[in-house]
């Protein structure tokens, strides 16, 4: 595991990619800063929550590349001919990605360096959104990994971890129209009104209760709830098997 | 060699069908344990799991709740429902502080509250089944909170669970929190409900007072309803009246309130008094309602305390200073100190023929002194010779079973809107205020759950520390000189290694 | 060694490999030899423990592929036939990459790939990125990878396609230097670079063996499918009559005829004890015919295939 984290860790040195997908979220990230600074007032915990939107365009730059390249260029034969476990592989690109963001957040303790030192505050709060910021991480890069296993062209990786990422963001939104939608199609087949609302509830209360984003959005108020890690490690952690068991298909699989 | 083919068809690959099917149902069941785990926690650990890491335990309730609804009947159930959908992303909006509060009044209170939010417009049926007879119109208040116990409802305005900085509010019309009052709202009003209390207090308007929105909110968390009395022609006190009060008064009272209240005052009423020596009102005699506070042995003077004793005066300001509650007011709370600005003289009137009993309640240091200055702002005395101690408020208690009883205060540091909204609801003038209205309502027994005020989160910068010119240099570093940093560096880096 | 036995690897209803069985005896150089798609990657990707076959078993040094993977890829080194080279990386920051993957101790690292590169000869290039290597320097460093953590067999799929002449000598040296250590399995669909380095053979087309032999026996089997191409200003038909009477010859087949020259494709049966090439020069001579080219024809594989099975049926 560990030599696959050190290659795909220093690969992205080794290539613009790291440079670029860090200064993106340098720019975004002293964007926000800078605003907050400006009015005099500087929330880190609302900063760190606020970076999880720009998560939907780092996170498929850095994680497009993980899988796709390694069969376009056919060195994933390496992981199923050497002593080496997929398990191991899939965890170290993970955890590759997962210390690319470490890199990343460097620019925020900056920040947070530069608060304290303009006296402003850190409380132990905006520590609970920098957890949530890092399990989020690591949900999404599992997803971008996902999408990276999929396909042999790091292009549609992207596009596909974009979408995927992006649909997450407006789960609510989805549940709302879906929601509404379901009501209405109910009423039209006949169903009365109070159990045809109470379908369109239901599926409405179903998928948004999917929504990440609102799962933790009560973060930067200081609410730290265990759930919601809960819920971010564990979708995490069944992207990671989905992907580890895709490149297991390609062992047994008759296509 | 058809023959061949259509055998391979029929064979069976076992090995990998055995690998499908374990990888298939490998993924089948971590879906299983992590739904069920994610159940778990959501459901069952959510709430035990739920931390308030907030700096001030905005999103948590006290200790003086959680006593509060442990005295409850375990078979009691206080129903609070959110007369819109829940939103969600409550930050930024006025139920910030609000809706994870109440997810904790819910998570301590093993079922005896509920809370639902019900949008007026997707559930109509809510308004009836609240409030059948519709005795609280509550379809204009979309947006509030009604709490329910045994059929009886209060409602609560997420404007009434805050303190704001009115200074900032009338200059820009914009409404800037300053304290969060959202635990003590919901706990006094629910206590307010269960006690089956009832006690009525009015407020005069009409005497070109600056309002009582605050004032309202303090009594309305101590069980008291409040109701407005506006100043006419035929002036009457109500008969449900427990408690009258003038919340600093601009103006004489007239002729027809001064009979009315003497007539309130004679039959046993309770009355609170506040006023002030401003620019609004150094002209003002008070005529009348001093001869009406005569009767009780407590005169209002015309004249401005001006405190002579550094050690009284706050941020060096002879008429922004420190009050001393004394006799059994000191008892009222736990330092008998309290704040006190522009404040008017009250002093004791004798005469054989009053059998009430005046005492002083605030004084000043004994180095004071009064002047008096008249409708130009121009000072007009100012006698050195004056130097002693002064009173600032007095209580009169008259002779009989269910006495008269009067407050006079001559600052409106405790009541006003002003001092509230920048010193919050649990300043210690506010305290001793609330311990003035409770020893007025005794009779009553009110009594209200003390629970602490939260400072909003404040997370401005040290304005020493900071500048236009600093903000600026910090975007030009953070947005400009580290990202144009590492776009350089991984030019360098793909142009040396392309060519290794 | 390798023991396959009766490996079927199936795609949907076609199978690439249909029961093949073989052994790989240590410190032997075994020929693969088919033709495109016959099935020599695919087995040998069941080998390494790329894929997995539909049935029958892969044994290396006893360890069986499937059911304990880790020990049984340790003895494997893999030259897949496309190297899997991270064209993103210079060729020491590669093997150090490769060496982690196997987990080579770092203490012997250094001298092992110090020993592997002075082996494949690519210590001059170790610092250069490998996406800017000739192909021959690039199939050099996939075997350099193979080696690292020092298997004791090789498995090099096609490890000289594509490589130009000097190159594929260079190989096969390589190749047979590393023979002297390890068991090789290297496959190839053209015969003359198997019979230059292997000791064994084995042939495969449509997924089933259809001979496994050692060279010698191998040639002997071929010796009878000796061709000859003339080429020779002449009357082709009267030629191609003319010279199917000296004996040995078994046919004539006339394959161009203009009117400078024809070309005959002569087929020789029986031994090679006499050079049937004086004969022809002599009854040409007489005739008057002139020789402008006369050389002997290598058997395609297809028809080295057609030989084989043809052999077999005969026999």
């Amino acid at each position: 595991m560990y030599a696959i984290f050190k290659r795909e860790f220093l690969s992205y040195f080794r290539s613009p990619v790291g440079y670029v997908s860090i200064a993106i979220f340098s720019f975004l990230a002293g964007f926000i800063f800078f605003t907050q600074f400006s009015n005099g007032s500087v929330d880190i915990g609302s900063e760190v929550i606020s970076l999880r939107s720009f998560f939907v365009i780092i996170i498929p730059i850095i994680t497009m590349g993980l899988l796709a390249e390694d069969k376009k260029r056919g060195t994933d034969i390496l992981y199923y001919t050497t002593p080496i476990s997929l398990f191991s592989v899939v965890l170290g690109k993970v955890l590759a990605a997962f210390a690319l963001f470490a890199v990343m957040f460097i620019n925020v303790i900056i920040h947070i360096i530069v608060t304290v030192a303009s006296g402003g505050t850190f409380g132990v709060g905006a520590v609970g959104t920098v957890i949530v910021f890092f399990f989020m991480a690591f949900m999404f890069i599992s997803m971008g990994l996902f999408a990276s296993a999929i396909t042999d062209n790091q292009i549609i990786s992207a596009i596909v971890a974009f979408i995927i990422i992006l649909l997450t963001q407006v789960l609510s939104v989805i549940a709302d129209y879906l929601g509404t939608a379901l009501t209405s199609v109910a009423k039209m087949i006949g169903i009365k009104a109070s159990p045809a609302s109470a379908i369109g509830n239901a599926v409405r209360n179903g998928i948004a209760w999917l929504d990440p984003f609102a799962k933790t959005q009560d973060f930067r108020l200081g609410i730290f709830s265990v759930s919601s890690l809960v819920f971010l490690v564990s979708v995490g952690i069944l992207f990671v098997y989905l992907t580890y068991r895709v490149l297991e298909k390609k062992r047994w699989s008759q296509a | 060699m058809s023959k061949q083919v259509v055998k391979n068809h029929n064979q069976t690959d076992n090995r990998a069908d055995k690998l499908k099917l374990y990888s298939i149902g490998s993924v089948v069941i971590l879906i299983g344990i992590i739904l069920f785990v994610n159940i778990l926690f959501d459901r069952i650990f959510g709430k035990a799991l739920t931390f308030d890491f907030s700096d001030s335990n905005q999103n948590s309730i006290s200790q003086e709740s959680i006593d509060y609804i442990n005295s409850l009947p375990a078979d009691s159930h206080i129903r609070i429902v959110g007369l819109f959908s829940r939103p969600d992303n409550v930050s930024g909006t006025p139920y910030q502080y609000i809706i994870p509060l109440l997810d904790d009044y819910v998570k301590e209170s093993n079922g005896k509250i509920s809370v639902e939010y019900a949008d007026l417009v997707e559930n109509p049926g809510i308004i009836n089944q609240l409030d059948p007879s519709n005795s609280y119109d509550l379809a204009s208040n979309e947006g509030s909170f009604v709490i329910e116990y045994n059929g009886n409802l209060k409602i609560v305005s997420p404007l009434d669970c805050y303190t704001f900085d009115m200074d900032y509010y009338y200059s820009t019309g914009v409404y800037a929190v300053t304290n969060n009052n959202s635990e003590y709202t919901f706990t006094n009003t629910m206590n307010m409900l269960t006690s089956g209390y009832s006690c009525k207090a009015y407020i005069v308007t009409g005497l070109k007072e600056e309002g009582s929105v605050y004032l309202t909110q303090i009594l309305n968390s101590m069980a008291i309803d409040v109701e407005e009395l506006e100043s006419s022609d035929n002036f009457t006190v109500p008969e449900d009246c427990d408690l009258l009060i003038l919340n600093g008064p601009n103006v004489d009272i007239p002729e027809k309130m001064y009979v009315a209240m003497t007539d309130y005052l004679n039959n046993g009423g309770k009355m609170f008094i506040a006023v002030n020596y401003n620019i609004k009102n150094v002209g003002v005699r008070y005529t009348r309602l001093s001869h009406l506070v005569s009767q009780m042995g407590i005169v209002i003077d015309s004249s401005l305390i001006y405190e002579n004793d550094p050690g009284y005066q706050r941020s060096g300001y002879a008429i922004d200073h420190t009050l001393t509650a004394v006799g059994r007011f000191a008892e009222f709370t736990s330092l008998p100190y309290y704040h006190g600005t522009f404040t008017r003289s009250i002093s004791s009137y004798s005469d054989p023929a009053i059998s009430a009993q005046s005492y002083a309640v605030l004084v000043t240091s004994d180095k004071a002194t009064l002047v008096e200055y008249d409708d130009t702002g121009s000072l007009v005395t100012s006698d050195a010779d004056t130097t002693g101690t002064y009173k600032a408020a007095m209580f009169a208690e008259g002779a009989g079973t269910d006495p008269a009883m009067i407050y006079v205060f001559g600052t409106t540091n405790f009541s006003s809107d002003e001092y509230i909204s920048n010193y919050g609801l649990n300043d210690e003038n506010i305290d001793f205020f609330r311990a003035c209205i409770r020893d007025l309502t005794a009779s009553k027994s009110a009594y209200s759950i003390n629970v602490a005020t939260k400072s909003v989160n404040d997370y401005s910068l040290d304005s020493t520390k900071t500048s236009t010119s600093l903000s600026t240099l910090i975007m030009v570093i953070f947005m400009i000189v580290i990202p144009v940093i590492l776009i350089a560096m991984a030019v360098i880096v793909y142009a040396k290694r392309k060519n290794l | 060694m390798i023991e396959i036995n009766n490996l079927v690897k199936r795609y949907g209803d076609k199978k690439a490999v249909n029961g093949i069985s073989f052994t790989v005896n240590d410190d032997e150089v075994l020929g693969f030899l088919g033709p495109n798609g016959a099935g020599k990657s695919t087995t040998m990707n069941i080998i390494t423990g790329y894929l997995s076959s539909t049935s029958g078993s892969v044994k290396v040094n006893g360890h069986d592929i499937l059911e304990e993977p880790e020990l049984a890829k340790k003895e494997i080194g893999y030259l897949p036939e496309n190297p899997p080279l991270y064209t993103d990386m210079t060729v020491d920051e590669y093997l150090d990459f490769i060496c982690d993957i196997k987990g080579v101790a770092k203490a012997k690292r250094r001298s092992q790939l110090e020993k592997i590169v002075s082996l494949v000869k690519i210590s001059d290039v170790t610092d250069r990125l490998i996406g800017n290597l000739s192909k021959g320097y690039k199939q050099r460093v996939g075997i350099a990878q193979a080696m690292v953590g020092n298997p004791s067999i090789l498995i090099l799929d096609e490890p000289t396609v594509g490589l130009d002449p000097s190159q594929i000598i260079e190989i096969r040296r390589l190749i047979k230097s590393l023979a002297k250590s390890h068991s090789i399995i290297i496959s190839s669909h053209i015969l003359s670079e198997i019979q230059e380095v292997a000791d064994r053979v084995v042939i495969i087309n449509h997924g089933k063996i259809a001979a496994i032999d050692t060279l010698n026996d191998l040639s002997k089997r071929l010796s009878g499918q000796t061709k000859l191409l003339m080429t020779f200003r002449g009357p082709i038909k009267e030629c191609s009559a003319k010279i199917r009477t000296i004996p040995g010859i078994s046919s004539a087949v006339p394959k161009l005829a203009d009117s400078k020259v024809s070309q005959l494709e002569i087929s020789i049966s029986g031994d090679k004890t006499t050079d049937i090439r004086t004969a022809v020069f002599f009854m040409m001579a007489q005739e008057g015919w002139p020789i402008l080219e006369m050389r002997s024809l290598d058997p395609t594989l297809e028809e080295v295939f057609l030989n084989i099975t043809e052999g077999k049926g005969r026999a």
